[in-house]
């Protein structure tokens, strides 16, 4: 009982979360070194000996910030990811939680983390991490309604909020097929939840690190850790919602759900790596001008889809 | 034990290196950017070591001072051909370019094993100001108007907004000469509200630009075309690599490092244009803000006014660049996108006349003033710094568009002393100002 | 009652966090502090409502709420004169008002709480909390709400796009005007402009 409710679940989140984040940091590596940005060292240990080193560097400290938000919203950010990992179907029956509304609070997730990397950034007391926080909101507060409209029309040929009903659905057919659009819109919006790559606004090179420019030792470990399991929790989703989850011949579940997920990161940080920076007023009418209405179109489709 | 198996593991990472350029200092650091064992990074509190390179006027040892002390405990500093600041006796300095890559390892490696301490801190650390405030955790202020924390002004808005009418708070800071994305040696005072510019204004100037010694040599004698243009197409690449890596673009900022290190007449830059049109640096991480005047145009010079339309360019009044079919290239809007577009053409005309040039054997027809790429330099005139033309260029830009905007820009005055090409050797001692 | 002793204990941790963070509202000295500790509060209150099994309503309030005190904190740091998200502020004003009015709306909701009488009606086994909800709160004329939603938010959009500064004719600050009717003509539409009717304009002389 208390093995099957807790320990078990929580067990696989935790895995998940860790393994996860190692992947992609070590994903990250080879896909550099494939680009020209060879580093020395393997691979595999890198990530491991950047960890040391955060761990053996003393946390900084600026003057005046606000401390309960400064050290807490890198844990915050990564229960975030946690809660989004947790709301992942493995199988039909290894679920951590779930609940009948899983999808509105993965959408939750993705607002309150708006909120916690705005405080990351505010909380310093620094100029360039407030830059990166405001322009986070800017982000934020554009990706969010994208994130609503794709995760609807995936909703409603489930007729459910349910993600395990959502990966039901698509026993015939994947959502990837059945709406096209919604993968690639989504896909952008893991980029805006992970601040990574192009639309890094936060924490960029020219702010110095923007919301993170101050901070050094574990809390920058924590924030880092956080990135990487927000960007494993979104490919989690984003497999789920669009890659059919756990469905597939030959292979068990949970392995397929890798499996997808893997691509899932794997187009993420390619997309890191090769494409530069968004100018932010640029991302923010594109998001408005062009990425909305598409979501639109996308829920347009998905509900004519149903209807049919 | 723990913690010795912890340090030991650390020790293995690639070094983050903080770099703080001096004068001349900006060679080294395309050494160290293309080097696998080292990190560069953006930010002191990233860094494990601290690498001040070339020589720091006397008069910003001040800010040199906080920059090392926001290094985190522990580091170690390393000085390239500069005299450590007093208090740091002990600290390691290097001439030698090739023993930098390996010195900055050692030195991370050292600290995080314990053989060597960290380095110690300079300035008490205590706010500049004392805490003036009220309440239990200092946050306390009366009334609607607030407390007066520091015994700083209050942050009301002193301007209305400059484009949207959204009016945030003002917030002033002073920013350089150590900021990376900025040229080196370059500080500033910048207003901003939210994150669009409000005031900018230079303090110090950036510091002189070394430039390769054959456009010194073109000035006493003719020189090889060819040498002259390969010269001027590997200054244009390593401004390209400083704009891609601040566009979050490493990847290619490296590549186009990499190109510049083997740059010979036969190489093409076709690929590298179709790459960053693709990848939408041009469309969606350059705007059409920045752009320069005529006049202002006209103070900058070089590739900065061509890209505004002005087709100034002291190699059409040289026969033999006349001979080679040169003509000007040029660019209409004079913004930054413009610039970077005139940049990739430059860099593919000089390749292109490097070509020609070498295939003849072509020397340079006049001496006295050549065409550096930073500007023309006539008789006597060497191109001068105009980096106070930034205070009326900004203000209205949004943060990301202001250094775009910089690092599209060529301000910098050109030194008078050349760069030792390849870093090997100094040619001639820096002068007197300069040395630390 | 068949829910175990974990849902109690759950309880009374979240009403301790969902008043204390709601108190801290009114101590703080900051806006965007103030915002996120009522942030707090309404987390606290929806999981809440998650241990009452209003999933979606629980859920919902998560969501809604952190945009909504996103929007608001920022909103106040642009339009306050004295931003308190840079400088601290007294954050309470008219107290005796606010502390009466708060008082007696306690006590009205705690004897609602107390005295009134709730019907006995346990959950059925095969609920489906938030298609019930639905159906409860739009019935027959879902989808005429839901596109209605949709497209109330296009207008907005629409509205805050053809309003901004980037009008048809060019950007506002670049003193936008339209074209004239034939090629290098006058600005169509534009009243007719005398030299001298214009005593309150100021003229820019280049």
């Amino acid at each position: 009982m208390i093995w099957e409710q807790l320990v078990l679940p929580t067990l696989t989140v935790l895995l998940a979360l860790g393994i996860g984040a190692y992947a992609v940091a070590v994903l990250d590596r080879l896909i550099a070194g494939a680009l020209g940005l060879s580093r020395a060292g393997s691979a595999w240990l890198a990530p491991l000996a950047r960890g040391a080193w955060l761990l053996t560097q003393s946390a900084n400290v600026t003057e005046a910030p606000d401390w309960q938000a400064w050290r807490l919203a890198p844990l915050l950010y990564l229960m975030l990811a946690a809660v989004g990992l947790a709301l992942v179907p493995w199988s039909a029956s290894l679920v951590a939680t779930d609940l009948a509304t899983s999808v509105v609070l993965w959408g939750s997730v993705e607002a309150l983390a708006t909120v916690v990397i705005f405080l990351h950034g505010w909380s310093a007391n620094a100029p360039l991490a407030l830059i990166g926080a405001y322009r986070y909101v800017a982000l934020g507060l554009s990706y969010i309604l994208i994130s609503m409209f794709v995760l609807i029309g995936v909703a409603l040929p489930a007729e459910s909020l349910q993600f395990t009903q959502v990966v039901a659905s698509q026993a015939e057919l994947w959502n990837v097929i059945r709406q096209p659009l919604g993968l690639p819109l989504f896909l952008i919006v893991g980029l805006g939840v992970s601040f990574w790559g192009p639309l890094n606004l936060a924490d960029s090179t020219d702010l110095a690190g923007g919301t993170a420019s101050e901070v050094s030792g574990p809390p920058r470990l924590a924030w880092n850790l956080a990135r990487a399991a927000m960007l494993v929790a979104f490919s989690g989703v984003a497999a789920t919602v669009f890659l059919g989850g756990w469905l597939g011949p030959w292979l068990p579940g949970p392995l397929w759900l890798v499996l997808k997920m893997f691509a899932v990161l794997l187009a993420l940080l390619l997309a890191g790596r090769l494409l530069p920076r968004l100018s932010p007023e640029r991302c923010v009418t594109l998001m408005w001008v062009v990425l909305l209405p598409l979501s639109f179109v996308d829920l347009v489709w998905a509900g004519l889809e149903a209807l049919l | 034990m723990a913690v010795s198996w912890l340090r030991r593991l650390a020790a293995r990472a690639p070094v983050p290196v903080f770099p703080a350029l001096g004068v001349h200092g900006d060679a080294m650091l395309r050494e160290l950017a293309l080097d696998p064992g080292v990190e560069l990074v953006g930010s002191p509190r990233h860094a494990s070591v601290l690498l001040v390179a070339g020589g720091v006027p006397p008069d910003q040892h001040a800010a040199l001072r906080r920059v090392h002390d926001q290094v985190p405990r522990p580091f170690a500093t390393l000085w390239w051909r500069s005299e450590p600041l007093d208090g740091l006796e002990n600290a390691t300095r290097i001439d030698a370019p090739s023993a930098l890559s390996d010195a900055l390892i050692a030195a991370h490696r050292d600290v995080m094993l314990g053989r060597r301490g960290s380095s110690p801190r300079l300035l008490p650390d205590e706010p500049p100001n004392p805490w003036e405030g009220l309440g239990d955790d200092g946050h306390g202020g009366e009334g609607m108007m607030g407390g007066v924390p520091y015994g700083r002004p209050m942050a009301m808005n002193m301007h209305d907004d400059l484009r949207d009418g959204l009016t945030l708070d003002s917030l002033t800071f002073r920013l350089g000469p150590f900021f990376p994305a900025l040229p080196p040696g370059m500080q500033a005072e910048v207003t901003l509200q939210g994150d669009l510019v409000q005031t900018w204004a230079v303090q110090h100037a950036p510091y002189p630009l070394g430039l390769d010694a054959v456009f010194f040599d073109a000035r006493q004698q003719p020189v090889s075309i060819a040498e002259l243009e390969l010269a001027r197409a590997r200054y244009h690449l390593y401004r390209l690599f400083h704009g891609l890596w601040l566009a979050g673009l490493e990847s290619v900022g490296l590549h186009v490092l990499r190109l510049a290190r083997s740059l010979t007449p036969d190489s093409r830059v076709d690929g590298l244009r179709r790459r960053l049109a693709r990848c939408g640096f041009f469309d969606l991480t350059m705007t059409a803000s920045a752009a320069l005047d005529d006049e202002q145009a006209r103070q900058i010079g070089g590739p900065a006014a061509r890209a505004a339309g002005l087709a100034d360019d002291l190699r059409s009044e040289d026969a033999n660049y006349r001979r080679l079919g040169f003509t000007p290239v040029c660019q209409q809007e004079g913004n930054t996108r413009a610039r970077w577009w005139q940049a990739l053409a430059e860099i593919d005309q000089s390749l292109a006349l490097a070509r020609q040039a070498a295939a003849r054997d072509v020397q340079t027809s006049e001496v006295g003033s050549v065409e550096t790429p930073r500007g023309p330099w006539r008789e006597g005139q060497r191109p001068q710094d105009a980096s106070h033309l930034l205070d009326e260029l900004l203000p209205g830009l949004e943060w990301g568009e202001a250094l775009a905007a910089i690092a599209s820009l060529d301000l910098a005055a050109v030194s008078e002393w050349p760069l030792d090409a390849s870093v090997a050797e100094p040619r001639t001692t820096p002068p007197e100002e300069y040395r630390a | 009652m068949n829910h175990g002793i974990g849902v109690d204990i759950a309880f009374f941790l979240l009403a301790v966090l969902a008043i204390y963070s709601g108190w801290r509202v009114f101590c703080t000295d900051s806006m965007v502090r103030a915002s996120f500790f009522l942030l707090v509060s309404f987390i606290a209150v929806g999981a809440i409502m998650l241990l009452l099994t209003a999933v979606y309503l629980g859920v919902a309030m998560f969501f809604m709420m952190a945009v909504e005190m996103m929007v608001m904190a920022l909103f106040m740091v642009m339009f306050m004169m004295n931003p308190a998200g840079l400088n601290p502020m007294k954050m309470v004003h008219q107290e005796r008002v606010a502390m009466a009015v708060g008082a007696v709306g306690f006590m009205v909701l705690g004897a609602m709480a107390l005295f009134a009488e709730f019907p006995e009606r346990p959950l059925p086994a095969d609920l489906e909390p938030v298609a019930a909800l639905g159906r409860e709160l739009l019935g027959e004329s879902m989808l005429i709400f839901e596109s209605a939603g949709i497209v109330l938010l296009t207008t907005m959009i629409g509205v805050v796009v053809l309003s901004s500064h980037r009008g048809r004719y060019g950007g506002a600050e670049t003193g936008s005007v339209p074209p004239g009717l034939m090629p290098g003509g006058e600005p169509a539409g534009q009243p007719a402009q005398g030299e001298d009717s214009e005593g309150g304009h100021q003229h820019h002389h280049h």
